[in-house]
């Protein structure tokens, strides 16, 4: 923390679980000088109205972040990877008209 | 509420009512005291937390009024806020005013460690309303007692600040033990396990419980003067610090009696 | 690339819509702007408290007094909100509280202001968080992530509050002459203040805060949107709103009023508005008084503040 904060002050970030099964969603942040005081604060903050089935509560200096647009945006193509990279429209229509003209020149099994 | 109550004979009726009002009266009183700390409180985090236990025990005080107006027959507004001062049966312990941060640590601590005696007891109740209702209590007194604990812990760590805890500690355990003075009527309640044990039963328990901890951290017990003193009127002597908090919470209240708010 | 081009690809990125995290490279000037507005919001919420704080020992029934200490203490952890928001742009806690404490930061106008009866706690709860909350809802938008993230978190409580307050006027409004007359009284002292409550009206050109986004709505925008919201509400209850200019022109589609007094605002948010001195001396003696609380269980800062 920077100059003029108590030296034991820490930030401690919260995630909350609105509903059972739900994921963990990051919600704000508390200042505490240990874990069992953020745990207080986090519940305050985060589940004093009943809004909360979960928290979690992670000094800030546990977490470590990836924002590096190289390796989460890289520039080749990576269509491969994901279900909008299949485009079959127009191959299901042809094969499908394919064998609808198979069927109607040899008649019905 | 009174359409299902239990059928009670007049003399339970009464010293229940006795019973119900002091401890409605302790959780009115004390969520008055801390409700002044919000806005002001030492860290804005902390803040928050004291408040939600204040607006608690109001909760608390508020299912208590509305269990008595369902033997009385009256408003629960009208029996928080209809009273004259020498009329309120809270603990003397209520009487003082907020003061300091370590006065209000220590008069929480020994508030909410009796209380948690008083409403294991009463979790056993015969009267099942109550047996209920303070069933629920007890689940956010869970919170409050977890809360103490740990700044009970944190104030006695520091030199300076376990000092002023124990100055608010001396100045507090005549009046912390009125709690348990006896409730008018009490051995019929006795009797008839609407109050599971008796006040001095309850009384003896707490002080197992909480003079250890409290030597451990080097803070003070009763003294043996104390211990001997008698809290025949621990719950109906009062100050001038609660008639200044009767005024202002009576001020809107008395400006328009029958008035709705 | 150097500082020039980065700012001004930064620059390009928020006028564009694109947002900014914490720890996001930022150009001093936008880093400066969004603490400015962010303490100020800030300071707001905390002082806001003390006005109503008085009535929480007064309030007439349990219900009030549940539903006011809770109102309050969202105020609280409003602050505390946007405090954090405030600090991770690299200005302590503790120094934003002792500025504000010194009067070297300011704090909107409606709390400089004295609460008189029970009609005011109405009247705040309901029209000024009501104002407050048009600012707030613009806010949500805006292109400093931390803060719009926050502001969707308050305008959610924000809305429990304006619902305690209306609820509040309309008792009254349902109740005696007496108690008619205490919301009336009230709305006639509090509808001054709420008037400049949003500010004068800025020139878009040249509001960077505007232009940045930082917020979305200019001031004036604002006025007339909790105009169009509230005067019919207001109307509506048989209270009359104390400015016989105000009214709606159909043809030019906004409200005409009679010019708020824009001297009393800048004098009130310097410091000199009537309970301006009184409230920040009442927040340094509690402040001080708590003091030992903090070096005990926070340690002792080694730089002074």
């Amino acid at each position: 923390m920077s100059d003029g904060s108590p030296p034991h002050d820490r930030v401690w970030e919260v995630f909350r679980q609105e509903a059972e099964g739900d994921p963990m969603i990051h919600s704000g942040n508390v200042r505490a000088p240990d874990e069992e005081l953020a745990m207080h604060y986090a519940r305050e903050f985060y589940g004093r109205r009943q809004e909360s089935n979960r928290l979690w509560v992670v000094a800030r200096d546990a977490i470590t972040e990836l924002d590096d647009p190289d390796l989460l945006k890289p520039p080749f193509d990576r269509s491969f990877k994901r279900p909008g990279g299949y485009l079959i429209k127009h191959k299901l229509e042809a094969a499908k008209a394919r064998a609808g003209a198979a069927a109607s020149g040899e008649g019905h099994e | 509420m009174s359409e299902n109550a239990p059928e009670l004979s007049g003399p339970t009726r009464d010293a229940l009512a006795q019973l119900l009002l002091g401890i409605a009266d302790d959780e009115f009183v004390i969520g008055f005291w801390d409700s002044e700390w919000t806005g002001i409180a030492p860290m804005l985090e902390e803040d928050v937390a004291t408040s939600s236990i204040s607006q608690d025990e109001i909760g608390h005080a508020r299912a208590l009024y509305e269990m008595l107006a369902g033997l009385t027959g009256q408003d629960a507004d009208e029996i928080a806020f209809g009273r004259q001062p020498d009329a309120y049966r809270h603990a003397a312990l209520m009487n003082h005013a907020r003061t300091d941060w370590a006065f209000t640590i220590a008069r929480r601590y020994l508030y909410e460690t009796a209380d948690t005696v008083r409403l294991e007891a009463l979790a056993r109740s015969s009267y099942e309303p109550l047996a209920q209702l303070t069933g629920k209590m007890r689940r956010e007194e869970r919170y409050h007692l977890m809360h103490l604990d740990t700044w009970l812990r944190r104030l006695a760590a520091d030199a300076d600040a376990n000092s002023r805890l124990s100055s608010a500690l001396r100045s507090l355990w005549a009046d912390a033990l009125a709690i348990f003075s006896p409730v008018p009527g009490e051995d019929v309640l006795v009797r008839g396990g609407e109050l599971p044990e008796p006040m001095d039963s309850l009384r003896a328990r707490w002080l197992e419980q909480v003079l250890p901890v409290l030597t451990d951290l080097g803070l003070p017990g009763p003294t043996p003067e104390v211990l001997a003193a008698g809290t025949q009127d621990g719950r109906t002597r009062r100050t001038d610090d609660f008639r200044w908090l009767h005024g202002e919470f009576t001020m809107v209240a008395a400006s328009e009696r029958g008035a709705t708010w | 690339m150097d500082d020039q081009e980065r700012a001004d690809a930064f620059y390009a990125h928020v006028m564009g819509g694109g947002k900014v995290e914490a720890d996001d490279w930022m150009p001093d000037d936008y880093r400066a702007a969004v603490l400015k507005f962010v303490e100020m919001h800030a300071n707001s919420e905390l002082m806001g408290v003390l006005p109503e704080r008085e009535w929480i020992l007064r309030a007439p029934t349990l219900k009030r007094k549940l539903a006011l200490t809770s109102k309050v203490q969202d105020e609280v952890g409003h602050a505390q909100l946007l405090y954090r928001v405030a600090e991770d742009l690299g200005k302590p806690r503790e120094q934003m509280l002792a500025d504000l404490m010194a009067g070297k930061t300011k704090f909107h106008n409606v709390f400089h202001y004295p609460t008189r009866s029970w009609g005011d706690v109405g009247i705040i709860a309901w029209l000024v968080d009501a104002a407050a909350i048009v600012s707030q809802q613009a806010l949500r938008d805006s292109s400093y992530a931390p803060y719009a993230r926050t502001m969707k978190k308050i305008c959610w409580e924000e809305s429990v509050h304006i619902m305690h307050g209306r609820d509040v006027v309309l008792t009254l409004m349902n109740g005696t002459s007496h108690q008619h007359e205490m919301v009336q009284e009230a709305l006639d002292r509090w509808w001054g203040p709420l008037m400049q409550m949003h500010g004068p009206p800025t020139e878009p050109a040249t509001d960077r805060d505007l232009i940045w986004k930082i917020k979305s709505k200019g001031n004036e925008q604002l006025r007339q949107e909790f105009l169009g919201i509230y005067v019919p509400r207001i109307r509506e209850l048989g209270l009359t709103v104390p400015d016989k200019e105000l009214r709606y022109d159909e043809v030019e589609g906004r409200w005409h009023y009679t010019e708020p007094d824009w001297a009393e605002l800048r004098n009130v948010v310097t410091g000199h508005g009537p309970m301006s001195q009184e409230r920040l001396e009442f927040r340094r003696t509690n402040h001080a008084a708590t003091q030992w609380v903090r070096d005990a269980v926070l340690g002792a800062p080694s730089a002074a503040a």
